[in-house]
């Protein structure tokens, strides 16, 4: 019965739909019948022909009213009534280009804005990684109450999660496979380390470094993720003595290896050992954390055929003191967490203590995390700084729709004529209602289809900044995908309807007779309370915007101009690794010197030095400090930063050239290098702190407390900032410079000429006195600061932009607002005008309204920028939250801006001639 | 309804369904001719009725409705139950006061 139903009406319905223009001339044509039939009926009834005529239309009623009604009768479906409340709305935004562009824009500002900010937001914290069923997989971690006993070093994370309760993240290699071959909870479990840097030769091209990470044999399959071009890796190869062989990222195979498909025609070395490349990961697989890109992976037995020489003779990475190796293993199905981790942990500990030869109860307690995100991918400072852009980017969307909503506001009160007249046609309030909640629809999709294409923009250069230095080991994956598009189709739909349902309501309810009649006298009343309402809100957002900026520019210029106690400019660092490129210990020297002397000779170049940890760059080495005589609390594992040092090795001349005063004693240089110990220098702050009120010089003291009296102290240097800008620093130690293959050098310049000359020659240099040894990194101190500082730029950038879109907008929205009402008012002012008031006291109306309206604002938006201020305490660096400059900048800002906003409409004010105001309607 | 049974009578234009309604009923039931044509659209959106542009005798275009299989069993359906609700209230109405 249905069926049939629908058979006859749908080519009704179809035609009804797209043949438009012929059914309305059809109903006009049935109509125009009717009143001819019944015309002649009156006329044979006796009436003139004139007569009959009227009584008939005067029966039918009104001919458009009914065919309206006609109309309506034939719309079932709602559908209809929504094209044509579009197709309307779209001849309504044709009409006015201006208010539609203005909106447009404005929309896909704010729209964008949240985008771009979401996409980061997404990629770094919130997506699940890209394989297949991602809620299965659990991270396996450990926890232990001390530093496990048999092990000697950890790789990974290792930190302490309460009192007497620390929590590691790896295992060895070992232990690994071990509990890999018998699975009966996880369908597999696979090992994953922490990324090295290495250098890759390939195909005879110069050396670069690449990011690689060491990978379980079932790590791709395991995962599912399965290589598009080739093989995943075997189980067998990963054993020690193996023929080496690599899976490369997607990226790195079109960007390297042009997309070959034949992957063994290439000759590829890593640290100088040849290797195989066998497969190519598929596009969009990064690793197991988001903001890593690791283009090279290889089977964890090949850690120690690519790791350099040392002489040991024990098989790197393969003994169970060393614990390198991460877990992340897929559930079978059925099996619940609970169960897999108590499995996982029983066998573990059965395993690790026949390995570790310790009792059972001593091994580490393995846990289970969810592994659907993959590791952490941002620390807490930059996750923090993340979720401030979302709360800024939100405030700006706020203002933005308050913005939009006083401009249909101000359109819908000049359409109101056409409202009425639409009432009197017959339309239904709810009709108009939802026609103009359409027509803001319209307006939202619109900006948000702009906001699309600016938010993806900027979340490139927002992505840019983040991981400074556009390093290709950490980038985030950010792409259109569907969760952003949905993201911004849902906000597009919020944002039309918050600001379009107030306007939609206001045109709802014109009443006929105001609009209809000529224009009301009515001043700034009723009518334009909402709009300036609308208008002192978007001033209250504004105020916690320009706070927001305020502070985080104030703190970030603080942190970058602190002293860090040497000089920083005209200063630069080049890395080279040439134990990478396979050179032992003893030739090291040599090449160090080499390339000293020619960097030297460089025109242009004042001094160079040598040092193993760039001063400003993130990282470094934290050791306990042993003093002979005095006994330490040792914490194994942890490192508290008043009992220890951070240490650093230099080469000769190093102060001079970064210009740090010597106080007392003498500088080191390689004839301090003894094989039972050296001569060191220390900073005051070592002085001061582990001897206070002796001198220092003479005293002796080590790393390590069964070799306390290994170093001794022969000069004192003064306090310099080493990896970090804010307050907190460990006392320095500075070691002579002893050659170690395993470490990278950075040869430390000071130059007359700028950094691109200066690069162009050193790479130069560097080629010249051996090609095999890659330079690895160029930068200045003041970019390394500026890494050091990525966060905070970033959010001092932003939060900036943020705060000059929403100023722009807010006085976009008070010129409006005031160039409206002085419209309105033009009669009240011809008449005061006419009564003897002076441009001035014109002049003085019109900036009483633009100022009342931003004070208004701004107390509105005290509790605002207050709770902002407190969100942001915590990032300030020397800044009170409730700093009371930036706070008086930012109202001193938004007066001016009222002020010089008011200007334009005040003009127009002035100019009102009082004769033509006065006869003006 | 009665719209329905009017056409059952044989296809008709609008004009002809109101004067054949007035003259059965003995003018007692009319319907203006404002409401007329909405209640024929939205006959013919429901498939009871189908409408067709005749040229009559006159040379004279016009729109003629009339009932499709549908709309007679539309028609059925609600003579049936107009005839229960009729009856039941004759029932009522007949009811011997006391």
């Amino acid at each position: 019965m249905r069926s049939e139903h629908w058979l006859f009406t749908i080519p009704l319905r179809l035609r009804s739909l797209f043949r438009r223009a012929q059914v309305d001339q059809e109903l006009d044509d049935e109509l125009r019948d009717h009143l001819e039939r019944k015309t002649e009926e009156y006329a044979s009834q006796g009436m003139t022909q004139e007569q009959a005529h009227r009584r008939a239309r005067l029966d039918l009623g009104g001919i458009e009213q009914t065919k309206e009604k006609c109309r309506d009768a034939r719309k079932v479906n709602w559908i209809e009534d929504l094209i044509q409340d579009l197709r309307y709305g779209l001849r309504m935004l044709r009409k006015s280009p201006g208010f539609a562009a203005a909106s447009i824009f404005t929309l896909a500002l704010g729209i964008g804005a949240n985008t771009a900010i979401f996409s980061v937001l997404d990629a770094a914290i919130l997506k699940p990684l890209p394989v297949n069923d991602p809620d299965s997989l659990l991270i396996v971690e450990w926890i232990n109450p001390e530093f496990p006993a048999g092990v000697g070093n950890i790789n990974g994370d290792f930190h302490r999660i309460s009192a007497g309760r620390f929590q590691g993240s790896s295992i060895s290699a070992n232990l690994y496979r071990k509990l890999a071959q018998e699975q009966t909870v996880f369908k597999a479990l696979v090992g994953i380390a922490d990324p090295n840097s290495v250098a890759i030769v390939v195909d005879g091209q110069p050396a670069e470094q690449v990011s690689l990470q060491y990978t379980s044999g079932n790590f791709f399959q395991g995962l599912s993720v399965l290589p598009v071009v080739g093989r995943p890796f075997l189980a067998e190869e990963d054993r020690v003595g193996q023929e080496p062989v690599l899976i490369v990222s997607h990226r790195f195979w079109t960007e390297r290896l042009g997309r070959d498909q034949n992957l063994l025609n290439h000759k590829v070395r890593i640290n100088d050992v040849p290797a195989e490349i066998v497969g190519v990961t598929p596009p969009g697989f990064f690793g197991l954390r988001a903001g890593q890109w690791s283009d090279v992976y290889a089977p964890l037995a090949m850690r120690v055929a690519f790791s350099p020489t040392t002489g040991d003779k024990v098989a790197r990475g393969e003994d169970d003191w060393d614990w390198w190796v991460r877990q992340v293993g897929r559930l079978k199905p059925g099996i619940s967490k609970a169960d897999a981790t108590a499995d996982i942990a029983g066998r573990f500990r059965a395993v690790a203590a026949q390995n570790l030869n310790v009792d059972a109860s001593k091994v580490p307690e393995l846990i289970t995390l969810p592994g659907r995100r993959g590791f952490d991918s941002l620390n807490p400072s930059d996750a923090s700084a993340l979720w401030i852009l979302t709360l800024l980017v939100g405030v700006l969307l706020l203002i933005v729709c308050a913005n939009v909503a006083n401009l249909l506001l101000a359109r819908s009160v000049a359409r109101q004529r056409e409202s009425a007249v639409r009432l009197a046609l017959g339309a239904s309030r709810g009709r108009l209602f939802r026609q103009h909640l359409v027509e803001s629809g319209l307006l939202g999709f619109l900006g948000g289809a702009a906001g699309l294409a600016l938010g993806y923009a900027l979340a490139q250069s927002v992505h840019l900044m983040f991981e400074s230095g556009r390093d290709a080991s950490s980038m985030f994956d950010l792409r259109l995908d569907t969760r952003v598009l949905g993201f911004t189709a849902s906000l597009s739909i919020l944002t039309s309807v918050l600001f379009g349902s107030v306007p939609a309501l206001q045109a709802a309810s014109a009443e006929l007779n105001d609009a209809l009649k000529s224009q009301a006298r009515s001043v700034m009343g009723r009518r334009l309370r909402l709009p300036a309402l609308l208008v002192s809100a978007q001033i209250a957002l504004c105020l916690t915007a320009l706070v927001a900026a305020g502070l985080l520019g104030r703190s970030l210029k603080n942190l970058k101009w602190t002293d860090i106690g040497f000089d920083r400019e005209n200063l630069a660092y080049v890395s080279v690794n040439p134990g990478q490129a396979g050179y032992p210990t003893e030739r090291l020297r040599s090449y160090v010197d080499r390339v000293c002397d020619e960097i030297a000779r460089l025109p242009g170049v004042l001094r160079v030095s040598t040092v193993g940890h760039r001063p400003m760059s993130s990282g470094g080495q934290l050791s306990r400090v042993s003093i002979p005589g005095r006994s330490l609390r040792i914490e194994k594992g942890v490192v508290a930063p008043e009992q220890a040092a951070t240490v650093n090795w230099v080469g000769e001349g190093f102060f001079e050239t970064l210009s740090i005063p010597l106080l007392a004693g003498r500088t080191v240089d390689r004839r301090d290098v003894r094989a039972d110990g050296e001569a060191v220098v220390v900073d005051e702050r070592f002085a001061k702190h582990f001897f206070p009120n002796e001198n220092p010089l003479g005293r002796h003291f080590g790393f390590n407390p069964n070799d306390n009296a290994r170093y001794e102290i022969v000069g004192v240097v003064q306090d310099s900032h080493y990896n970090s800008l804010r307050d907190e620093q460990a006392a320095a130690v500075y070691e002579p410079f002893s050659p170690d293959p395993r470490k990278a050098i950075h040869f430390v310049i000071r130059a007359s000429v700028d950094s691109q000359t200066l690069e162009g020659a050193v790479r130069k240099v560097i080629a010249s006195v051996d090609p095999a040894v890659p330079l690895t990194e160029f930068h200045t101190q003041n970019e390394l600061i500026d890494r050091l500082l990525r966060t905070e730029r970033l959010l001092a950038v932003m939060s900036g932009a943020f705060g000059l879109v929403a100023l722009t907008l807010a006085a976009v929205g008070i010129g409006g607002v005031l160039a409206y009402a002085v419209a309105r008012r033009t009669n009240e002012i011809g008449i005061r005008m006419a009564l003897g008031a002076g441009t001035g006291d014109v002049v003085r109306m019109v900036l009483r309204d633009s100022v009342s309206m931003t004070v208004l604002g701004i107390l509105v938006g005290l509790p605002g920028a207050y709770a902002i201020a407190k969100v942001l305490k915590a990032t300030l660096f020397h800044l009170q939250a409730l700093d009371p400059r930036t706070a008086f900048l930012s109202f001193f800002a938004l007066i001016v801006v009222a002020i010089l906003a008011a200007w334009l409409p005040a003009q127009r004010a002035v100019r009102i001639d009082p004769m033509v105001a006065l006869r003006y309607e | 309804m009665l719209l329905l049974k009017i056409l059952a009578l044989g296809p008709m234009n609008g004009f002809a369904v109101s004067q054949r309604l007035k003259q059965v009923s003995g003018d007692v039931l009319q319907v203006s001719d404002g409401s007329l044509y909405p209640a024929l659209h939205k006959l013919e959106q429901e498939g009871w009725i189908t409408s067709e542009w005749k040229t009559s005798e006159y040379g004279r275009r016009a729109k003629y409705y009339s009932l499709t299989r549908l709309g007679r069993r539309q028609l059925e359906k609600e003579t049936d139950n107009w005839g229960r609700l009729s009856s039941a209230i004759s029932r009522v109405i007949k009811l011997k006061e006391a």
